[in-house]
């Protein structure tokens, strides 16, 4: 059966503490590493940048990169700030419900997909 | 300039107005064109084939070359065959996830009519040696600003009803957003990019960074999109979870641009970038394993549905391809293994098991499933769509194991530095068993076009009010 979670801000418990913590160290033992990693290649990319003519090579596609995932890091903020992973699971139930209700307001089709009148 | 939305706010208040939600006819108009690019395509495919084995019909014509045909079977499969089913199925899901039309009905079938006019000229072109030196980016130059303003459109047309949309998006959406700017962007680099901007080498690097993308970019994000979308409405039940959905999006968007130099191993690329590519490409299999996950996580309890239900087993057989295609990656990125693989037919296998065994699958099944309700009327013949799915599968997995093996064996004969004529003797019975394995996949295609025809010939079926579709 389908069925619509409720969004309702008021009804979620303040977030224990726990949790909290165990977000925070997942954070810093999964992103401390990951940025330190990040920050050394980068500066090993202006490096060679810098002292090779030929590290033009390796600026192209990482400026790319960079500029691909600026973008996707701001959609992602904009994302979390409108509520877009807020109830994530509602919009599952959500776009089955639509279907539902266009197939029943309309027959795009027929009633079977195979004609039933042969046995081709 | 806001487009008409069809309110189900509530349930009382009937819906009338489907018709104008989805326009039928320019979704048929998109599928009749991609499917007559493949089988241009096809027929481009077999005549390398028959190459391969010595068998040029066509010798001393130098329009209908080899090497010409392959750029037509290459660029009518990405633009003519892909490109155009995928944009006819995006007229049917769009509207009906967000409740609101395209932008415009007008706007539509100039995206048609242009987007057609870049294939023909893109097919002309290469045919006329005006080809771009960019793998899968052959089309002219002259033609590319035209297509790059097409994909701006496309992107205007769908994205208009995606913005207007409220409350949190479906994950299928996201992964139509980020297809529209990426493909818009990944098309601008490889083909602007390399001709005008940089040179040598480093064009070298945007060109293999180019044909990454493109299928990174522009066609996953779509694949898995309509999956998302056609697999729970077929299941009649939502996906396992939303939020690894989502987990899935968002690694594809931050690991997947960084993938490209992946292509450029062993060249005078700094190495740190070279291994940078390497750990991207495996942290993007931990994000493909997520979504397999989810969707067979989707089909527990329904299994059965693989045997009855026809879309489902083209959607679930391209899905374990995937699986594979994507486990060949990870070993495929390595330096070890690159050493042995490189330039052979491993490569071509990879590919065509991507294109064909996976997002053309996804694109076939859809169709099956669309085609009755986009014409009102019953398949003609069940078998017939059983003989399409079977030819195609059979020939793609054929032609998979057929080239895999081809290209070790190619491999080792070139590391045993062995004269080259020794690897093109050891290819000749891969190639010849290629050539059957096409035809059963051409065979298919022409069954099902074929059924199409007998379809729309039949007569219309009466639909009995409020009945469900059932596949």
């Amino acid at each position: 059966m389908l069925r619509i979670v409720d969004n309702d801000p008021g009804d979620t418990a303040p977030e224990p503490r726990t949790r909290r913590l165990w977000t925070v160290c997942c954070v810093v033992f999964f992103l401390g590493p990951a940025m330190y990693g990040f920050g050394t290649k980068f500066y090993e990319l202006v490096r060679v940048f810098q002292g090779d003519s030929t590290g033009a090579f390796a600026v192209t596609p990482i400026v790319n990169y960079l500029l691909a995932g600026c973008g996707f890091l701001m959609l992602f903020a904009w994302a979390a700030r409108n509520g877009m992973f807020r109830d994530i699971e509602r919009a599952k139930f959500e776009m089955l419900e639509n279907e539902h209700k266009l197939d029943e307001i309309k027959n795009f089709a027929p009633s079977h997909t195979y004609a039933a009148s042969s046995r081709r | 300039m806001s487009p008409p939305v069809l309110d189900t706010s509530t349930a009382n208040e009937p819906l009338t107005d489907v018709d104008r939600l989805v326009d039928r006819r320019i979704v048929l108009c998109y599928y009749g064109a991609a499917l007559t690019y493949m089988v241009i395509s096809m027929l481009g495919g077999l005549l390398m084939a028959l190459q391969l084995v010595r068998w040029n019909e066509l010798q001393g014509i130098e329009l209908l070359s080899p090497g010409r045909w392959r750029m037509v079977h290459t660029n009518a499969i990405a633009y003519g065959f892909l490109a155009n089913a995928f944009l006819g199925t995006l007229h049917w899901t769009i509207p009906r996830l967000t409740m609101r039309p395209v932008l415009s009905k007008a706007f539509s079938y100039l995206i048609f009519a242009a987007w057609q006019v870049v294939v023909l000229a893109t097919a002309g072109g290469i045919l006329l040696g005006h080809a771009q030196a960019v793998e899968w980016g052959e089309t002219p130059v002259w033609i590319d600003p035209v297509a790059q303003l097409g994909l701006l459109l496309v992107a205007i047309n769908f994205m208009t009803p995606i913005m207007a949309a409220r409350g949190p998006m479906y994950v299928t959406l996201w992964y139509f957003m980020a297809a529209f700017v990426w493909t818009f962007l990944t098309y601008a680099m490889g083909n602007f990019v390399p001709q005008y901007v940089v040179c040598g080498t480093n064009a070298g690097a945007i060109a293999g960074l180019f044909i990454h993308d493109l299928v990174g970019l522009f066609v996953t994000p779509l694949g898995w999109g309509l999956m998302y979308y056609f697999v729970p409405i077929l299941l009649k039940k939502p996906i396992w979870s939303h939020g690894l959905s989502l987990v899935g999006f968002w690694g594809l968007a931050f690991f997947y641009p960084l993938q490209g130099i992946h292509h450029f191993l062993y060249t005078p690329i700094p190495m740190f970038l070279q291994y940078g590519a390497v750990i991207s490409t495996i942290a993007v299999e931990f994000v493909v394993a997520t979504v397999i996950v989810n969707f067979f996580g989707t089909l527990k309890g329904s299994g059965r549905e693989v045997v009855t239900n026809l879309p489902i087993r083209w959607f679930y057989t391209g899905m374990i391809l995937y699986g594979i295609t994507c486990f060949q990656c990870a070993l495929q990125v390595t330096l070890t293994f690159q050493e042995l693989i490189h330039f052979t037919d491993w490569v071509v296998g990879h590919a065509h098991l991507v294109m064909f065994g996976v997002f053309s699958q996804w694109l076939m099944g859809i169709m099956t499933y669309l085609i009755p309700r986009l014409v009102g009327k019953p398949w003609y013949s069940r078998k017939l769509c059983e003989w399409h799915y079977w030819l195609s599968v059979v020939g793609i997995v054929v032609m998979f194991l057929d080239l895999t093996m081809a290209g070790l064996f190619q491999g080792w004969s070139w590391s045993s530095m062995r004269i080259w004529d020794h690897s093109t003797q050891v290819s000749e019975p891969f190639w010849i068993v290629r050539i059957f394995a096409g035809l059963s996949m051409f065979g298919g295609i022409l069954v099902f076009i074929y059924n199409i025809y007998k379809t729309l010939a039949g007569p219309v079926e009466v639909i009995a009010a409020k009945a469900q579709p059932a596949v």
